[in-house]
């Protein structure tokens, strides 16, 4: 079997090899009708959306049915029921919040699952611990130096490429941590050697550039050099720029909906990307979380249109493409004195994709009455979020080694993906 | 209330006196004489001064190599080692820096964090329950930010700022540079990060206080500093690791004295105010922490023993237990620890009941278990209070595992990725027979003709750090903002102070050098050379005694010597030769230049940005002041706006700067 890499080795880099510096001829007329060049095939891709903060799950996917909800939370109480603003019914028992309208179709199509009652077994209610032990796998230890994103595009074998992972943050977070190279870029647009308004400077610096790094005896910075170059010449910058997502399509003109678009660029590229990271913050809702309209609801908006827009703008890749949300932990089931929520256990999770087995709102929650919660006053974790990460891992990106993807942990995946 | 200075008087004097004897007496070898086999290894001087001016300094300054080799390596060596060389340069730089002289208690009474934040608008009624004020309302963050001016409380990210300025400024502009690269190395060790809130205040102290003046001493000295200080308590959470298995818990729910305080706390925990509320909180979770095994496992598997070092889960959880207590002095006027402290009646009462206090440090006798121990087969018997965790930490400095692990973690940072067995197992006999002597070690390496092996030599890639600090010193630049320089290391991939894993950065060319960061490092030798980075000021010409070169060709070969001495340029110069060897082309770039050039708003926004950042005020206009000086949107782009005219000498040494060869040390 020809795989991707091989073509690319094969094909596309040695037509880039023949281009004398700069950009190849081919790739400029490409930006010029707006076409974007393709060296690989095809692949799947896993975009991973860590909102941090603590997504309050009992809101977003309110267990609504479960009369101990009201009591707990009178004035944050939401149902189907209400005449203005009612949530969206799911399935008699759990109801999305108003303002995630657009998930309502995916989930009615099949191509979104609700995993509820998910988080760490580790009991730590810290952000940054909670973060920390669900970015590196591994809940009871700190120093594990990898993070679980990073072990998967390890598992998946393939050549290193530039754009294996790459996550839309300045830094690079604890998830792409580790051995596998990874790419943390802000903006697309900063991928280049470039003075901008000095072609003529700009394309002799990279030359030189070029030259030198092709001829220095350090091994690593040979190689990160020859492929330095190569990515700069298929991540034509004017591709990026001249971006029109899928007529009809409009991402938020957000942090998160930004992300997200240029996360479909690089997939349409077809570079190479195999897991793509992004962020969204806001989730931590001490203070008037609000209902209907309040700080919540504005998040879980941005948070779900900026999904599906991109979901819409993946159009012909939509088969290989599955998108996993994820927080570190959920909020008190109880309202706390200012409107708010406080630190929590379990929250809820979403996945969408063709791969999914959708549809359904997975969980083995019980009631939200007292004796069932954890000390009292929070959802318990009811599922371990490594089994579901591990599922979307082995459905979709066909990873089947669990152990060293979660080291040390031993549960079953969930069945939330096709067989 | 000026408690912490009364407390001085009270820290455990006699016990400590009693250890330290302990220490210095069970070890007595002297200090190995420094002796440097580099003209064995067919070195000459000058390449011995420039080799190890790569590896002990954050780069050579132009003329230094010379200046190093006539004064003799071994002289400056030796001054290294003793860091104590006056550093006007830098104290003039610092001048403005008001925060850096503070201690831990003005600091979290200053420098809010966001809890304290919330608190104070608590306190004062801005989180007003009836309206839909959010903390996202920029109604809300207007008020709450005259609020906090008319306290006199400070942005925290204005405390991030001076920290990371003053970082850059030592390495660049200091003398003591060896103690500058030891302070990132160490500090690297024991990492603590910004990204954790509970620590973020306490991580400006923690460098200055528990890393900097140990960097020469005895690793133990270095281990104990950090385990004390609140930022290691916080970051590992050791601060909230506890026993209630002691007599002194036990005695309190028959105590009548002690009874009456727990009531008195009880009471003011009724109290239905916002400080009440938070109080009662704060109760609530102290009674439902336990044991913490972080702090216990990060301490042996990355800060002494290693991975391999020969522990056992089973000696975690006891070194844990050992450790139960050590906790965080009270620091927060407002705070609810301090109340609960007033309420037990005070320091003086608690030093009576067993509590030390040293300086931010609090072994709290209430909280610590009390029973016998087996740590890494060594019996602890019950009792041992906070003598105990003393004990363990010298056992794991002065453990032969440890000096492997620490000795191996120097000689990669100093010699090379993968150092050799034969070089640690030399660096780990001087450890261990000088009580783990951090400069005995460091001498015992540079002694070894393996640090001057040819193999070695430009062996290392430098840091993001590294090679933005060795730019600057290598072109002798003025840098005016130093948070740009940060911007660029960050997207360089270091983000340092906010490495969120306890690991800290790996330390091997293959994690810093990869397609995104190799191109940003290419970007930033143009942006700096061709001074379009914010407040960098070059004087290149002054650098070749202001003579201006007379070709392009002329301007690569002077100023790749003066960017590189000695180093073999010949093949850099032949490749680079063909590129610029247009007579025309700086007349054809500026043409082309002039041709393109249009006004960029983004240069001009991120000017405005920048000196945002010298002043320290928090962003007009901008979506709040949180993390404004370190929101992604200021970083300034890759890609570079040069509008205008390139000289051919600013293009060259942009060149090189970006050329793998400066890359390496």
């Amino acid at each position: 079997m020809v795989n991707r890499r091989a073509f690319m080795k094969s094909g596309a880099m040695a037509l880039f090899a023949a281009g004398i510096g700069g950009v190849p001829g081919f790739v400029a007329r490409a930006a010029d009708s707006r076409k974007i060049i393709s060296p690989y095939k095809k692949g799947k891709v896993l975009v991973c959306i860590f909102q941090r903060g603590a997504m309050d799950g009992l809101m977003a996917v309110s267990p609504y049915s479960d009369p101990n909800l009201k009591t707990l939370r009178p004035t944050l109480y939401m149902s189907p029921a209400q005449t203005e603003g009612k949530m969206i019914d799911l399935d008699g028992r759990f109801a999305l919040h108003p303002s995630l309208q657009s998930f309502a179709p995916f989930f009615t199509e099949g191509r979104m699952a609700v995993v509820h009652g998910v988080g760490s077994p580790n009991n730590t209610r810290s952000h940054f611990d909670a973060q920390d032990y669900m970015e590196s796998g591994t809940p009871f230890s700190k120093s594990t130096s990898s993070g679980w994103l990073n072990r998967a595009v390890g598992l998946m074998g393939h050549d290193a490429t530039p754009f294996r992972a790459v996550s839309l943050t300045s830094a690079l977070p604890r998830s792409l941590y580790g051995d596998n190279e990874a790419l943390a870029i802000n903006n697309l647009q900063d991928f280049a050697i470039q003075m901008r308004g000095n072609p003529l400077a700009s394309n002799l610096a990279s030359k030189s550039f070029e030259q030198l790094y092709d001829q220095t005896s350090n091994q690593i910075l040979n190689k990160a050099g020859k492929e330095s170059f190569d990515a700069l010449k298929m991540l034509n910058v004017n591709n990026i720029k001249n971006y029109q997502p899928v007529s009809g399509v409009v991402y938020p003109n957000s942090p998160l909906g930004n992300s997200l678009k240029q996360i479909a660029i690089l997939i349409k590229m077809n570079i190479g990307l195999e897991v793509a990271f992004a962020e969204s913050g806001g989730w931590d809702t001490h203070f008037n979380q609000g209902t209907l309209n309040g700080a919540l609801a504005r998040n879980l908006k941005d948070f779900s249109d900026s999904i599906a827009a991109f979901w819409k703008d993946m159009d012909a890749y939509q088969d290989d493409v599955t998108v996993m949300t994820m927080t570190e932990f959920g909020r008190t089931a109880h309202q706390n004195g200012t409107g708010g929520t406080d630190h929590g256990r379990a929250s809820c999770l979403f996945v969408l994709g063709n791969d999914v087995q959708g549809g359904k709102v997975y969980n083995n929650m019980k009631t939200l009455a007292r004796e069932d919660l954890e000390d009292n006053r929070d959802l318990p974790v009811s599922t371990d979020f490594r089994s579901v990460f591990s599922a979307v891992a082995n459905g979709h990106l066909k990873i089947n080694n669990n152990q060293k993807l979660f080291p040390t942990w031993e549960g079953q995946s969930l069945g939330v993906m096709k067989a | 209330m000026n408690w912490q200075r009364m407390i001085k008087t009270f820290t455990a004097g006699a016990v400590l006196t009693v250890l330290s004897a302990f220490v210095q007496g069970n070890y007595s070898s002297p200090m190995p004489k420094i002796s440097l086999p580099y003209k064995k290894m067919g070195l000459t001087q000058e390449q011995a001064a420039a080799h190890l001016l790569s590896r002990f300094s954050f780069g050579a300054t132009p003329g230094q190599v010379k200046a190093v080799a006539d004064m003799g390596v071994e002289k400056w060596l030796e001054q290294q080692l003793e860091g104590k060389l006056p550093d006007d340069e830098v104290n003039r730089r610092l001048a403005g820096y008001d925060a850096l002289a503070l201690n831990n208690q003005a600091i979290v009474n200053t420098y809010l964090n966001a809890g304290q934040v919330v608190r104070v608008a608590a306190k004062n009624n801005l989180l007003d329950k009836d309206s839909i004020k959010s903390l996202d309302k920029p109604e809300y963050r207007q008020q709450l930010r005259q609020l906090m001016d008319q306290q006199g409380f400070k942005p925290q990210q204005e405390l991030q700022r001076q920290l990371i300025n003053q970082k850059i400024i030592r390495a660049a502009y200091g003398q003591n540079q060896l103690q500058e690269l030891l302070t990132d190395f160490w500090f690297n060790h024991f990492n603590v990060s910004l990204t954790k809130g509970q620590c973020q205040q306490y991580v400006m102290t923690y460098e200055r206080d528990a890393i900097r003046p140990h960097v020469f001493d005895n690793f133990e000295t270095l281990l104990e500093a950090t385990a004390k200080h609140p930022a290691m308590l916080e970051y590992l959470d050791n601060a909230t690791s506890v026993s209630n298995d002691n007599d002194m818990a036990r005695r309190q729910q028959n105590n009548a004295y002690l009874k009456a305080m727990r009531q008195r706390m009880d009471t003011m925990a009724e109290d239905t105010s916002a400080a009440g509320k938070i109080l009662q909180q704060t109760l609530k979770a102290r009674k439902t922490q336990g044991l913490n095994e972080n702090y216990a496992r990060e301490i042996m598997e990355l800060h002494t023993l290693g991975v391999d070092g020969g522990y056992t889960q089973k000696d975690v959880t006891e070194v844990a237990r050992a450790l139960t207590g050590w906790s965080v002095a009270p620091l927060y006027k407002e705070g609810p620890g301090m109340k609960l402290m007033e309420a037990a009646g005070g320091v003086n009462n608690l030093v009576k009941r067993g509590f030390v206090i040293e300086g931010d440090f609090m072994f709290r006798a209430d909280k610590h278990d009390e029973n016998a121990k087996t740590i890494l087969g060594r019996i602890f018997p019950a009792n041992g209070g906070y003598q105990e965790g003393m004990e363990v930490l010298h056992m794991l400095a002065n453990h032969p595992s440890t000096a492997r692990f620490i000795c191996t973690k120097l000689a990669t940072r100093f010699v090379a990725d993968t150092p050799s067995a034969v070089l640690v197992s030399k660096m780990s006999d001087a450890y261990l027979k000088t009580g783990g002597n951090i400069r005995a070690v460091l001498v015992t390496m540079v002694n070894s003709p393996e640090f001057w092996d040819n193999k070695a030599l430009r062996e290392k890639v430098k840091s993001p750090f590294e090679f933005a600090i060795s730019t600057i010193r290598a072109t002798n630049a003025d840098i005016q903002q130093p948070f740009q320089i940060y911007n660029w290391v960050t997207r360089m991939g270091q983000r340092f102070y906010f490495y969120q894993a306890p690991t800290g950065f790996p330390d091997r060319a293959s994690y810093w050098i990869n397609t995104g960061s190799l191109l940003n490092r290419m970007n930033f030798g143009l942006a700096f050379a061709t001074e379009k980075i914010p407040g960098v000021k070059l004087n290149l010409a002054a650098l070749n005694d202001n003579h201006e070169p007379e070709s392009a060709e002329a301007a690569l070969m002077v100023y790749s010597k003066l960017l590189l001495p000695e180093r073999n340029l010949d093949e850099n110069i032949r490749r680079l030769t063909a590129m610029v060897r247009d007579v025309n082309l700086e007349q054809k770039i500026n043409e082309a230049a002039d041709k393109t050039a249009a006004p960029d708003a983004s240069m001009a926004n991120m000017t405005s940005q920048d000196e945002m950042m010298e002043t320290g005020r928090p962003a007009r206009g901008k979506k709040g002041n949180q993390n404004a000086a370190l929101s992604k949107k200021n970083l300034p782009l890759t890609t570079l706006y040069v509008a205008g005219n390139v000289n051919t000498v600013s293009q060259v040494t942009g060149i090189i700067i970006g050329s793998p060869e400066f890359q390496r040390k």
